[in-house]
Formats: C-alpha cells, structure tokens, sequence
C-alpha cells in the first residue's frame, strides 16, 4: 500500500492507502474522497475524476493517450499537470504524493 | 390531501401499477425512507433503496450485482433457481430475451465491447461540434413558435431539439433528419411503463435501426469523409471490427436514450424557472450559473427516479444483507434527496455547494454515457430560451395555478415526466 493524499478545492484531505496496479480513480472511490466523482466509472468518458499534480511527480504519472488528451482539453486544462486519475495506475513510488482536485468536482 | 400526504395507503399499494405513485413519487420515498434506507417491499422480490451511500455501494459493485433487470424491473422473465448457477441462469435469460441485450442490461466483457462502439461516437471533439449546432437548431426551432406567444414544450421545443441535435451527433445526413423529426415513443410503451407491459416492436426506433443498418452497410462499401463512416470504422478495444448489428445496435440505443429524458429536462427546468420568481432574471444577469441551475434540477426533479440492479451473490451493504435473485430497486431521486447527504434536500436552491454530487446519471460501469451531452442540451436550451423571450409561465387555463398544477404524467415506475406543459412567455 502507499499513502496518496487528495487535496479537495476547499483544502480538506483524505489520504489514502492506495493499492499498486488499481488505478488511482478506483483507489480514490474505494476511499470514498469525496472531489473523485468518476461518474462514468473508468471509461475515460465523463472527465470527472481530473487530478492535479506538482512537476516532481510528472515522471510517475505517465502520457495520456489521445482520447484522455481530447477529454483534458474538453474540460481546458491546458499545461501538462493534470490527468484523468482513472487512466493512471497507483505505484509504489507515489508514497506520499500529493494530488489537488478541481472546484467543479466538489 | 397535502403535498405530503397525498392520502395513499403505501403498504397497501403496488409501486409497478400505481399511476398516483408514479405522478407523484415523493412522498412515497419519504414513506420509505422513514423505514430505513433499505426496504423489503415484500412483494414481486423488490428490494427499494433511498440512502444515498448505499445505492452509491451498489451502483459501483457491479460483480454482486448484474444490470440485467435494469429495462425490466422485477417483469425479467428469470425465476431463480438457488440450485443451479447464477451466471448460468443469467447468461440463458439474456439468450432468449434480445431485449435484454442493450449496452443498459449488459455486464462485464460484452458491456465493455458496446461501450468501446459508443464511446467512439460521444468523443469531446464531437461533443464540440455537436454543441455549435445545438445553439443554430435551438434558435430555429424557437423560431417556429416565438411569434405566438406560448408553447407546449414536450413536442413543439423539447422533441424537434433532441432528436435533431442527436441525430446530428450521430452523423445522420442533413437531408434525412427531417424524417428523424416527429418520431416519438408511445408514452404507454416505454420501459418501465405500469404493469410491466411495453412492446418494443410498437415502437419507432425499430424504424431508426432499420435505416442505421443501411448507413452501416453503405459506409462500411463507400467510406466518406463523415462522422457516420468514423462510427461504422470504430473497432473494439482488441482491433476487430464490431459486426453491423452491434453498430447498429449501439447507435439506435443512444438515440432512443437521448430523446424522452431529454425533453423531460427541459420540461422540469422551465417548470422550476416558472415557480420561483426572480429565477429568471437571476440566470439572464449570471449565465454562469446556468450550468449550476442545470444540474440543481437534474438532482431534485430527475426524469430517471428509479433503476434496477439483480443481486446475483450474497452480500450485504450498510446493515441489509441482500440474497441471490431479489430485485434491488435503486430510487435515484430518493437518493438525491438523502437528507444526510444533501442540506434541505426537498428546497430548490441554484447555490446548492455539492449539487454535482447527484446521481440523475448514475454511477459506475453503467453511469449513462449521455450525462455530459444532456448538461450541454440543457444549459444551451436555457441560454437560448432566456435571451428570446421573457416571463416563462405555466398556462394556468390548462394546468391550474401554482400549488394546485394538474399534468399528465408518464404512467411509469422508472421515467418521471409530462406528456404536456403548455407555456407561456412574452417575446424579447
């Protein structure tokens, strides 16, 4: 397990230990963090469960494939510091990471 | 008779076949709730579900629970046989029932193949395209009614929208979306309609799959550079092209998903915008809250008030243990107005903190595919309909004045709607 903390919009955290090889989507839902509504559940098709995260972390979190690219864009994240967090796996190396989450998923 | 207490004997009465209920479902899932956030009906094997936690639990838990009674209810022709097993019995009832094969009833590998088909057709980029056109259709058709003063808007705003703006998503030609227009489901003749029964062959998609095969066909011979030929080339996440009936299939669902709840929407947001005065002025002077408003009536008048899950194993959630073959019926408009989980649930309010927290769309596997492209529908009706005319009221002629309205209502256990609402505005 590894301890991930998602950071809502109004500040308040739920840290979470998160299983390697779930994605961080299905971790955070399991943790019931409150800012994941993934409404969709996993089919990169709602946007609704973005994450933000800090440059250190960039190498963990992975490249988006095209359709994730076009949901990210749909919903003008521009920049490279956010994904859909039911495309990334959770591993051992984001002990301790920090993920923010957008004011229109709380 | 109050709002509350509509003088309904609930122990008495049979949810499947109560046209009061279905007019008026609230009160009926207060009476529940105050039994507990899970409820044995104890008749037809129904289990009910208010809470909003636990209908979430299972909304998400989609091994214990199969979506193969979510169209029928407790009507699914299976008689569960605890001797033999569940997947068995399961997978032979889907066999002899094609109805029960659409994208909505479908679980794990075969539901993931038709996903892949539909997420090829609702991609942000088309979503994109698909709301510019929503804003010229929105004005044509406001057109066609502005010079009169008033409207019905289930079939002279709500219907011609839909259709038009799904068809347009799903790449019908321009020169054959005029006969798109028009083509409604008998009201009596939907899934989830009192009594269990609805003919399927009655109704008019059967028409729209027709045609959708032969663009299949045609598209599949003579790629063009359209929207339909990019839905006919889509391929399963494994590369293997779908064969035509499962394009076909998918394509017809969504267009048939899209049209009644739709229009509901926008009858229930002009219901709420003609009941709290100042609303409307309130939204003209702060659009940005239009998207807000949207989803505040999505939570407290959904259209889809109750879904179905089959419990397939053992398994509890909060303190009921649920057993193999009940049918759990998921109140999502009961769910939304969970007390513990959303402030003075039953009031009306634009601010509302957690409003996108409802669950009109469901959640899981199964969250309706459709969720973002309704919000645009409504959000872009509403923008429209504001900046054309002013003082949307409900005729008062027709459907008496406020606190006393008398509608129609769809005659069904799943669908919360109107067949009617006459209106009406003055131009701007």
């Amino acid at each position: 397990m590894v301890k991930i903390t998602f950071r809502e919009h109004d500040g308040s955290e739920t840290i979470v230990d998160a299983r390697p090889g779930l994605s961080l989507m299905k971790n955070a839902v399991a943790a019931n963090v409150p800012g994941i509504l993934a409404e969709c559940g996993g089919n990169c098709a709602c946007g609704t469960c973005r994450i933000y995260f800090d440059p250190e972390w960039r190498a963990l979190m992975g490249t988006p494939r095209e359709s994730e690219v076009e949901m990210l864009d749909y919903w003008h994240e521009e920049g490279d510091g956010a994904r859909l967090s039911c495309q990334v796996l959770a591993v051992e190396a984001m002990e301790g990471m920090v993920l923010r989450l957008p004011e229109s998923q709380s | 008779m109050s709002e509350a207490d509509p003088g309904i004997d609930y122990d008495k009465t049979d949810v499947f076949t109560a046209y009061d209920i279905a007019a008026k479902p609230h009160p009926y899932f207060e009476y529940l709730r105050g039994k507990g956030p899970i409820v044995p009906l104890g008749y037809r094997n129904v289990v009910a579900v208010t809470g909003y936690d636990e209908g979430l639990a299972i909304f998400r838990d989609d091994i214990n629970f199969s979506a193969i009674n979510t169209v029928t209810g407790p009507y699914l022709p299976l008689d569960y046989d605890p001797h033999r097993p569940m997947d068995e019995q399961i997978e032979e009832c889907r066999a002899n029932n094609g109805y029960l094969s659409s994208v909505m009833s479908e679980d794990t590998a075969a539901h993931e193949k038709s996903k892949a088909i539909l997420n090829g057709i609702i991609t942000p980029a088309r979503m994109k395209a698909n709301e510019a056109y929503m804003y010229e259709v929105a004005d044509q058709i406001i057109d066609e009614f502005i010079g009169k003063g008033r409207f019905n808007v289930v079939t002279d705003f709500g219907q011609p929208f839909a259709q038009l703006v799904i068809a347009e998503l799903i790449g019908v030609p321009p020169e054959d979306r005029v006969a798109v227009r028009g083509m409604a489901a008998d009201p009596g003749q939907m899934p989830g309609n009192l009594g269990g029964g609805f003919d399927m062959s009655a109704n008019p998609l059967l028409r729209m799959g027709m045609q959708f095969y032969g663009y299949v066909l045609d598209r599949r011979a003579n790629p063009r550079d359209d929207v339909l030929t990019r839905l006919c080339e889509q391929t399963y996440d494994d590369g293997t092209l779908p064969p035509p009936e499962a394009v076909v299939a998918v394509a017809t669902f969504l267009f048939g998903a899209g049209q009644d709840t739709t229009v509901q929407l926008f009858a229930a947001m002009l219901r709420q915008l003609a009941d709290n005065p100042g609303l409307e002025d309130r939204l003209r002077a702060e659009p940005a809250l239009i998207p807000d408003f949207v989803d505040e009536v999505l939570r407290i008048e959904g259209v889809t008030k109750s879904t179905f899950r089959y419990v397939r194993n053992r398994t509890t959630v909060g303190d009921f243990t649920f057993e193999p073959g009940q049918h759990v019926m998921l109140h999502i408009s009961a769910m939304n107005r969970d007390p513990a989980k959303f402030e003075n649930p039953a009031a009306f309010d634009v601010g509302r903190k957690n409003v996108r927290q409802h669950v009109s769309f469901g959640r899981g596997l199964h969250a309706c595919a459709g969720g973002p492209l309704a919000r645009a529908e409504g959000r872009v009706a509403i923008e429209r309909l504001l900046a054309r005319a002013r003082n949307f009221r409900i005729d008062e002629g027709r459907h008496g004045p406020q606190g006393a309205r008398q509608f129609d209502f769809l005659p069904n256990y799943s669908l919360y709607g109107v067949l009617e609402q006459q209106m009406t505005f003055e131009r701007i």
